[in-house]
This record gives structure tokens, sequence and C-alpha cells, in this order.
């Protein structure tokens, strides 16, 4: 079986490769790559002039729900979400019910995930960083790697404790795992609902200030200095926490980050008359720190782009505001809105869009994707992006069980049209029959 | 056609005016022992927190207007087996009540209700956010006594950050021209309040000089353990309106305050029941303008839209 993707702009960050080009997939691996590839002996051709192919994208930062919350996401809907949204590497949060803080588990997700109905992604796993995520006691990490956990994270309980925190990242440098943190002081979010400002004081909503988060950042950052415990903070948004960020990186620290596109994209403003669809958490900020986090993107200091898909049931929405949940769907709007509002403006060009979706993600938690090298990853993982294509962002029409989305409605450029994970995974019905030719 | 009252933010002058001089008038018909014509609807009075006063008003307002109240109360409620308010609104739906009246702990909750619920919703105070019957009881008793609100100077004195009456009240006093400061400690201060219509002062005499108006606003005892405030007594000395502090204040200042009243705290005796106190009168002032509140939100004096013609002559194109 040999697939011929026809003259594409092969976008690979892992070798710093921008060129149009073709490639070839033997059975479930990449052959060859390159401008002059002999077509002879094709099976199928998918004519990718004008599109994007790209490493499969990797999303560090996504909850799947299962186990505890099967009406909000499954590991099947989720993983079919993934793959739609151009993804064929995710990692999942252990914040289900029970946590995923034992090696059981992660056997369970793994499973799932490999399941044939599921969406053929493969699905990495981040266990609990402390039992239950309670941030008493350490989680059986070592056990949890040897079962695939790729990092650890307490998730929306972050250790309060710095004691803890400490223990807990010597921990992680004895079993390398890398730590992921959402970092959040919550004796000084205590509650609140949106960012402290100028709207939550017209609204009469309790604020969580930014500092709330600044200080974790920095705390966290601190620890992991003087640990040498690999740090990778979790969806930034203030200007503040950027900075720490920067001058970690700068004082040598083990740290990277991310954002995800709520955060470059709306401000509090958007919360308007109570939209619970815009509560976030971190809570959406303000206009001067989106941006500073797109110079941040544009010099590098954010590594990162994830969705943060939080799936919540929409009579958990349907709530008065402070009652609600935070966060919203991404998988499968991502990549719209990244090129929508980074790449065809000029803050990244296509190559950093995809070193951030996909590369830089999957080198930061040492995952085998992220790159086109032939024999780099166990097999293919490609994904292809129509980058001017315009689409409305219609949450109704997704594959993800739930609906809460601030982006529906939107008017979106880009799309990821194919997804290939050893062979195709999935094919937008936007990729047009004509652009296939079944050479048989 | 019905509409709600949510917000005093997003009210108008012209509605404002609309909603005063309505108060005005049923004062004057209730006072007279006019008359009033029947209304003959059954509003729900819920109430997801507690209150006397507030419910006693709009239930005196209701029974003026010929309305029928339903109780609603948590206690007495399915909430506690775990409804959703979204669900608790579209029971009362189909229970067939025309009105809703709505207190909540959470700011924005009778927004929520007012997607679900097709009558009117009126807010009867929800969380921070605002409360406001009691800004137009407030604006009736001072445009009383005052005859407007246009250049009088209100000062707004306590624990704003958690108050939702200073929030209407401010809202209300600023479209009607007044210059609205917030007068408090930094803790109790919203930390950003940029888009709040008012300036800030954090000290008592120069908050209150020459005002024209105080409203003094409630200290909830829990602001201490929340260690928002040192000790109440020290709030007190700061911030208490006594006989002393009167003296900064304009020689016809109003006193008022949205009650329940803590005596000895954010009020001494001698301000509280002093010549300038219109306190009592902010009560009476209460229900009716809760009976404005409810006839404008049953009755948009808005002309019927005319029935549609033109449906018929697209018919025929």
């Amino acid at each position: 079986m040999r697939t011929l993707l026809k003259n594409g702009r092969i976008l690979d960050p892992s070798q710093d490769l921008d060129v149009i080009g073709h490639i070839m997939i033997e059975d479930d691996q990449i052959a060859a790559m390159g401008p002059d590839i002999p077509s002879d002996d094709v099976d199928d051709i998918y004519d990718c002039t004008g599109l994007w192919i790209c490493p499969g994208l990797v999303d560090p930062h996504v909850h799947l729900r299962e186990p505890g919350r099967e009406d909000e996401e499954t590991i099947v809907s989720g993983t079919q979400a993934a793959a739609a949204g151009g993804f064929t590497t995710i990692c999942c949060m252990p914040n289900t019910w029970p946590p995923l803080d034992n090696p059981s588990l992660v056997d369970f997700i793994l499973d799932r995930a490999a399941s044939p109905e599921a969406g053929g992604v493969f699905v990495a796993p981040v266990g609990a960083l402390t039992v239950g995520m309670r941030g008493e006691q350490i989680a059986d990490l070592a056990a949890m790697k040897r079962a695939g956990i790729v990092a650890a994270s307490d998730e929306e309980f972050p250790i309060q404790s710095s004691f803890i925190m400490q223990k807990a990242m010597e921990t992680c440098v004895q079993v390398d795992l890398p730590i992921m943190a959402h970092c959040e002081d919550l004796s000084l979010s205590n509650g609140g609902a949106m960012n402290e400002g100028a709207m939550s004081a017209v609204l009469g909503v309790k604020g969580i200030p930014r500092s709330a988060e600044e200080i974790m950042v920095m705390r966290n950052c601190l620890l992991s200095l003087h640990t040498g415990c690999q740090l990778h903070v979790m969806r930034v948004s203030t200007w503040g926490a950027i900075e720490m960020i920067r001058q970690a990186k700068y004082l040598g620290a083990p740290v990277t980050c991310e954002v995800s596109p709520q955060h470059f994209v709306f401000t509090e403003e958007h919360v308007g008359e109570f939209d619970t669809h815009f509560k976030m958490l971190p809570p959406l900020r303000t206009q001067v720190d989106i941006d500073i986090m797109l110079q941040a993107l544009q010099e590098g200091t954010i590594d990162v782009i994830s969705s943060d898909h939080s799936p919540h049931a929409s009579h958990k929405t349907q709530a008065p505001f402070e009652d609600a949940p935070f966060g919203q769907v991404g998988l499968e709007s991502i990549v719209g809105v990244t090129l929508t509002h980074l790449t065809h403006r000029g803050i990244l060009t296509p190559l950093e869009t995809i070193r951030k979706l996909s590369t830089k993600p999957a080198q930061i938690l040492r995952l085998d994707a992220g790159t086109l090298k032939p024999g780099e990853t166990p097999i293919a993982q490609i994904t292809v992006i129509d980058p001017g294509f315009e689409w409305t962002f219609d949450v109704n029409k997704t594959f993800s069980r739930s609906r809460n989305s601030p982006f529906h409605g939107m008017t979106l450029k880009g799309r990821s049209v194919l997804t290939f994970s050893g062979s195709e995974i999935y094919r937008d019905r936007h990729f047009s029959d004509d652009r296939i030719t079944m050479v048989t | 056609m019905a509409r709600n009252l949510l917000s005093i933010r997003h009210l108008n002058p012209d509605q404002i005016e609309e909603l005063l001089t309505l108060g005005r008038e049923f004062k004057q018909w209730v006072v007279e022992g006019k008359e009033i014509a029947r209304l003959n609807r059954v509003v729900g009075q819920l109430f997801f927190e507690n209150s006397t006063r507030t419910r006693v008003s709009f239930e005196q307002a209701a029974h003026y207007l010929g309305l029928k109240s339903v109780n609603f109360s948590t206690t007495g409620s399915s909430l506690k087996k775990g409804e959703t308010l979204k669900d608790t609104i579209l029971t009362l739906r189909y229970e067939r009540l025309n009105g809703l009246v709505m207190r909540h702990p959470s700011s924005g909750a009778p927004a929520l209700a007012a997607r679900y619920f097709p009558g009117p919703v009126l807010n009867a105070g929800d969380g921070r956010h605002e409360h406001p019957t009691q800004a137009l009881a407030d604006a009736l008793t001072i445009r009383e006594r005052k005859g407007s609100l246009e250049g009088l100077t209100v000062a707004i004195v306590g624990d704003v950050e958690h108050s939702r009456v200073a929030r209407s009240n401010a809202w209300l006093m600023a479209k009607m021209g007044a210059n609205v400061r917030f007068v408090g400690p930094r803790t109790l201060m919203p930390a950003h309040s940029g888009l709040l219509p008012g300036d800030v002062f954090y000290d008592l005499e120069s908050g209150i000089k020459d005002a024209d108006v105080i409203i003094a606003l409630r200290l909830q005892r829990e602001r201490m353990s929340d260690g928002l405030i040192g000790s109440i007594g020290e709030y007190a000395r700061q911030y208490q309106i006594n006989r002393d502090k009167l003296r900064y204040a304009a020689p016809d200042v109003l006193l008022l305050h949205p009650g329940p009243i803590n005596r000895g705290i954010e009020l001494d005796d001698a301000a509280a029941d002093g010549e300038q106190s219109v306190i009592t009168a902010q009560v009476e002032n209460g229900i009716f303008v809760r009976m404005a509140a409810l006839y404008w939100c049953f009755y948009e004096p808005e002309p019927p839209k005319p029935a549609p013609k033109s449906r018929a002559k697209k018919v025929k194109a």
C-alpha cells in the first residue's frame, strides 16, 4: 500500500523545513519526502496543492473526562474530536473521577484509546502528582510511568504547600518525568470566577487577581530552578506570569509554557452579561496581557499552543455565572483560531505555528511525534491543513460530546482537512473528492 | 409586551424618570386611598437568600396592585434536592406564573432566569451585582426632598466591594446627573473601579465633604473574620457616620441606609435617628417604587405593534 501526498507545502519544524514537495507513505511509514518522488506503483494520490503538510499535531492538554463524566466526553468521542481537529497525539489530564493516580487507570485509558472505535490518535496520559490530587502525598509516579504516563500534574487542584511541591519535583527528577503545573494560589483566587478588574467590579463577580497566577508561576519556576525538575507551565494568562517565565528561562531553569487560544483572542470584556461560555481558568484578562502574549509567542517565550479542551455538560454552563464550571471545548477549533489570529496576522510564520502545535509539545513531553523524519515516529503521523479555507465554527457539528465553546459562530480561516496516523484517520468533507486519485 | 428590570446599569435616564414618576403617582394614590386598577396577574416571589424587608415590600406592592403573590423560598423548594436554577424557572413558567421577583446570592442569576421565563423578571438583589428597586426607593426619597438629583453630590460610604446597593445607586445617581463618590477602606473597595461611575475616597472626611446625600452601607460582621478589616471598632472609628462626622457634609445633607442598620457600627443613634436621617422614608418609598417597577414591567407603554398586514402582501407577491 503506497499513498502519495502530492505537491503540498511541507512544514516540518523538526528539520526547519518549509518546501513544496511530496510525501510518500508506504504501509504505515513515511518512506520518502521531497520535490521529486516517482509516483509509479502508487495506490492513492492526495493532491495537496495549496495545502500544508505537517507532522501530526500534538495537544499536551486535553480533558477526556473518562472515567467519571462520560456524559461530557469519552475517550472515544474525545479522540474522534482530536482526529477531526488535526491531532495525532494528545495528552489527557488526570482530573477524572476517580483521579488518574494509579497504574491500573493508566492501563484502562490506554486500552480504551487503542480500541477500534476510538479516533485512532495516540493518547499519552498525564498522571496525578499527588494521591487523589489532594496535594498531600506524592502518587506512585514510578509505577505510573512504567504504565505509560508522560508527565505528572495536579491540574485544577494545584499543590499549595511549597514543601510538597518541592518534594514532588525531586521525585519527578528521580523518575524522570516532567511536571505540568496549573499555577494558582488558591488563597488569592478564593472562589473567584473572572479576572479581578474593571469588569468584575461592574458585574459584582468575585475576581481572581493576576497575582494568584503570578505568585505560583514564580514559586514553581524557582523550585524548578533549584531542583532541576522539568516544569511545563499550563495555560499562562497574564503578562506578569510571562515575565516570570522569561526570567526563569534566562536563569536556566528547565521551564516551558503554553497558552490556549481563548487567552489570546478574548478579554474580560467578553464575559459581557454573565456569559458562562467565557468563564475560563485562568480567567480571560485584558488587552495588555494579549499584547504581551503575542510578543512572547513570537519571540518563543511561549513554547506551545494547547487547546485545554474542557468539555462540560450544558446544564452546568446554563447556570449562574459564579456556579458554572471553567473551560471550553477546543480540539476542533484550535487550528482555525490559531491560524486566523496568529498566522494570518503575521504574528507567527506557518513553520512557527506548526512548531507550537506539534514539534515543541512533542519535544517537551518526549513523545515520538512532531516530526516527519522517516522512522522517528512509530507510524506516519501527518496532518494536512487548508490554510485559506474560510468557515464558521459550529460547535453543534463537532465530535465532542459537549457544546461549551466561546468560539461558536466565529468565522475562521484555516482548517485541518486530513489526518493520518499510519493510515487516514480523518478526512474532512471539505477535502474535495477531486483531490483524490485512487490508482488501482 | 413584558420587560425585565434586571439592573439600573442598563436603563437610560428616560426609563429611570418613568419609573420614579410612576412611583410618585402610586404613592399619591395609595396615600389618598384611591382605587388602583387590579393587574390580575400572579407574581412569584423567589427568594434564594434570606430577606425580610425587600420581600415584605414587594408583597405590599403586589397587594396594592391587586397582584397575587406566590412565595418560593429555598427552604421549601426543590433546590435542596439538586434541581438546577434553570429547571426551577421552567417549572414556575409552566405553573403559569406571570412574573418573577427574584433574589439570589449569585450575581447575574436573574438575567439567567429571564432567559427561560417569558414574563417580566424583577431583580430583588443578585449577589454583589445590583439591587435596582432599592436604588429607585433611595432616588424617590431624595427627590421628594431635593427636587432633583441633578448636580447633587452623593457619597456612598462603606463596603462598596460587596454591595449591590452601592452599584445600583451609583448607576442611578450618575445617570440622573449627580456626582457620585465611593468612600471606604481599600480592602472594601473594588480593586479596579474604572468602569464604575464615581470617584473613590479612602477617608471619610474628604469623601463626605459638602455631600448633599450620604448613603451608608451595611457592614457585614464576617468581613472581620475574612481578614478585610482589622476590627469592627476600628472600622467604626474611621467610617461611622455620626454627629461629629456629619458636620463635614452639607448642612442639609440627607442620610440614607438600606437597612438593616448595625447601630454603633456604620451609624450612631444620633445620626440614624437625627433630622437628616430619611431611613424610614426609604422603607416606605420602597413599596411605591416596587409598585412602579411591577407596573412598568408588566405594561411597557409602547403602543402595540400593528397587525401583520405586510405578511398578506408578501403572500400575494
